[in-house]
């Protein structure tokens, strides 16, 4: 039923590592379809982003239906259902940030990288040409002592200035 | 000044406190093994209520209560640790997570011990990466260390502890949209009750709680409970005949941003003023306090007229406003509250979960007409109405005054109070989002209404003197009955 509605061109599988991992988390919960978020998140990880395969393969492993896990995946804003660019930069631009100036950090981004905000329905609006960045707005990171603050990946960068982002654009490997 | 009181705190930045020999130095689990040699399980729980112990996550509800509520008949039972901190303005839980992981775990021991829970889930924010692998490695170190897993320290006692990532909802801070999200739903809210302490997570009994409020736990055993009620303000609740002591006790982490010279996490006991808390923080960066949020972004706004207030959880309450979660946010003279409070609405635009029509329709509408206001299309009307009084002539009749109508302000009134009802506190939604969407919105426009109105009136933004900007005390519709709540060693 699924694949009728899905089109699957390359099935996905976890490897090796992961698929460990997965058989590690499936024991924590009473219930498969507990570990949802966590397997999801381990597929983004591999994968770049939630592709029909992913979602396809999460909802056998988890014994839901392929539109449970996708149900989940568009109702969490970290993950993504489009590729997204090697970096993914999140700037705050919640209240504390806006207080200290996160619209002149975003502005050089944006210059900067010439590209625009991602919006949830649309990432590649905020992905550059070659594929290395994803720019997007997030809210609140819980690090509004040390405002502006980005996330790169998975690392904090606090404090931003323009200068603070051309030193750190430029020491990300290609 | 007032003091710091590191309590929580206190050994934060001790080099490598995130690794069990060192935490261990620093009576790491040392008021673990007090409480498993000294005291019953049900004993820990009498200490908990008679310490005052509030939840330290928003609601400020009586931990010791909470747990009284739980059956002790159904197996099994289970702790959550709400670490899914993204209330704007909050972030005391992340130093915690990432810097002194231990002392949760400690905390989370004793809750178990308390309760008789076998397995805790700490459901950390998406965004925690640090936190989560700070966390799990002092996990791993607690279990080869024989202070998890099965039978600890040959007690017979059983614990486990899954630590589970969010996914950057900020609903999922909600107690039972965390409890749906640890199910692996959608983060939606389920309505209340039965309450999670009956029914919570897997449909059986569970403790929600905060990252700050387990962390309490180890000193309220180590140290006593008359040691931990001499912090902080008890009131008198005189609703009741003989007045019930109403209890703030304990430090808070209170977390201060925004235009303050020193922002940061300031652990002192409850129950300073707001205007002693800028004084910690290193001062107010600019000239004058123009508003202050108390209590994370849903927390109704306060004025300069109100800095005398105290911040703890009665007498912020009584102040209709809330402590909530303790993040404070300081706005200086220069800031525009229209523009602030748009800020904030396209906050809870975004975040709103979409279970319940009143908000997913109307936070969005919240947010357009404050974006419309902001820039500079306001709707507004003026209007002729009859007014009997000396006309320009002289004579008794009608003097055609005009009279101004802000129509979208309102309008954002009765948008707002139609999610959820400000004055009655009721709402139309599942959970307290609906609440938390309309306090800020009513808020700010009634205690800074002319700063609004400018808006509307001139089409474009316009940052007013903080005097001419707030509305005095003295007119009741924008700062509803507010009550200075007495000590109670101040009754007769």
């Amino acid at each position: 039923m699924a694949d009728e509605i899905i089109q699957i061109e390359t099935p996905f599988q976890f490897n090796e590592e992961n698929r460990r991992e997965f058989d590690e988390l499936i024991g924590r919960y009473p219930i498969k379809e507990a570990a949802m978020l966590p397997t999801l998140h381990l597929a983004q990880r591999q994968e770049g982003y939630i592709t029909p395969a992913v979602m396809k393969h999460v909802a056998e492993l988890l014994e839901v239906t392929v539109m449970k896990v996708k149900d989940v995946v568009t109702f969490y804003p970290m993950f993504f259902e489009e590729p997204v660019g090697k970096y993914v930069i999140r700037i705050c631009h919640t209240l504390p940030c806006a207080l200290r100036d996160c619209k002149v950090v975003l502005d050089h981004l944006k210059a900067k990288l010439g590209t625009d905000v991602a919006s949830e329905t649309n990432l590649a609006k905020g992905t550059t040409d070659d594929g290395k960045f994803t720019l997007m707005k997030v809210e609140c990171l819980a690090s509004c002592d040390v405002a502006p603050v980005i996330m790169v990946n998975d690392d904090l960068y606090k404090n931003l200035t323009p200068e603070k982002i051309d030193e750190l654009l430029e020491q990300l490997p290609n | 000044m007032v003091q710091e009181k590191r309590i929580l705190y206190e050994h934060l930045n001790v080099p490598d406190i995130n690794t069990f020999d060192v935490y261990r130095q620093y009576d790491g689990y040392a008021r673990f093994e007090k409480a498993l040699a000294e005291y019953q399980p049900d004993d820990i729980a009498k200490m908990v209520m008679d310490s005052g112990l509030k939840g330290r996550g928003g609601a400020g509800f009586s931990t010791g209560l909470k747990w009284s509520f739980v059956p002790k008949d159904i197996e099994p039972r289970y702790l959550c640790c709400n670490a899914d901190e993204s209330e704007p303005g909050t972030f005391s839980n992340r130093y915690v997570l990432e810097k002194n992981p231990h002392l949760l775990i400690e905390g989370i021991l004793i809750c178990c011990y308390a309760m008789g829970i076998e397995t805790t889930y700490v459901y950390i924010r998406g965004e925690f990466t640090l936190g989560k692998q700070m966390l799990d490695a002092a996990i791993k170190e607690a279990y080869e260390q024989g202070y998890l897993g099965e039978n600890i320290r040959d007690t017979g006692l059983n614990v486990n502890i899954y630590t589970h990532p969010g996914a950057g909802a900020y609903i999922c801070g909600e107690e039972t949209g965390l409890i749906e999200s640890l199910e692996g739903k959608r983060g939606q809210p389920r309505n209340k009750p039965p309450f999670p302490a009956v029914e919570g997570v897997f449909m059986k009994p569970t403790v929600v709680q905060n990252v700050e409020t387990l962390c309490n736990l180890p000193f309220i055993v180590g140290n006593g409970v008359e040691w931990y009620t001499e912090m902080g303000p008890t009131y008198a609740d005189t609703r009741e005949d003989p007045p019930k002591p109403d209890p703030n006790t304990g430090t808070k982490l209170y977390c201060i941003s925004g235009d303050v010279n020193e922002p940061g996490v300031y652990e002192l006991e409850l129950g300073l003023t707001c205007t002693e808390l800028i004084e910690v923080a290193g001062g107010l960066r600019g000239e004058e306090v123009k508003a202050v949020i108390p209590g994370g972004s849903s927390a109704p706004i306060l004025t300069h007229y109100e800095l005398d207030t105290r911040l703890d959880f009665t007498s912020l309450t009584l102040a209709k406003s809330m402590l909530g979660s303790g993040g404070i946010i300081v706005m200086n003279e220069t800031r525009n509250i229209v523009d602030c409070l748009l800020n904030i609405m396209k906050f809870y635009a975004h975040e709103s979960c979409g279970q319940c029509t009143p908000c997913r329709w109307g936070t969005p509408w919240v947010r357009d007409i404050v974006q419309r206001i902001a820039d500079g299309e306001g709707r507004k009307t003026t209007i002729t109405r009859p007014k009997f009084g000396v006309t320009e002539s002289g004579r008794w009749g009608d003097t055609g005054e005009t009279e101004e109508i802000y129509e979208d302000l309102d309008l954002l009134e009765e948008v707002a109070n139609n999610i959820a009802n400000v004055d009655t506190m009721t709402w139309n939604t599942i959970c307290v989002f609906g609440i938390a969407v309309s306090w800020p919105a009513v808020s700010y426009m009634r205690k800074f209404r002319p700063e609004f109105e400018a808006a509307i009136r001139e089409g474009k933004l316009v940052t007013l003197p903080v005097a001419e900007a707030t509305v005095p005390p003295e007119e009741n519709y924008a700062y509803q009955q507010r009550f200075i709540p007495k000590e109670f060693s101040e009754l007769e």
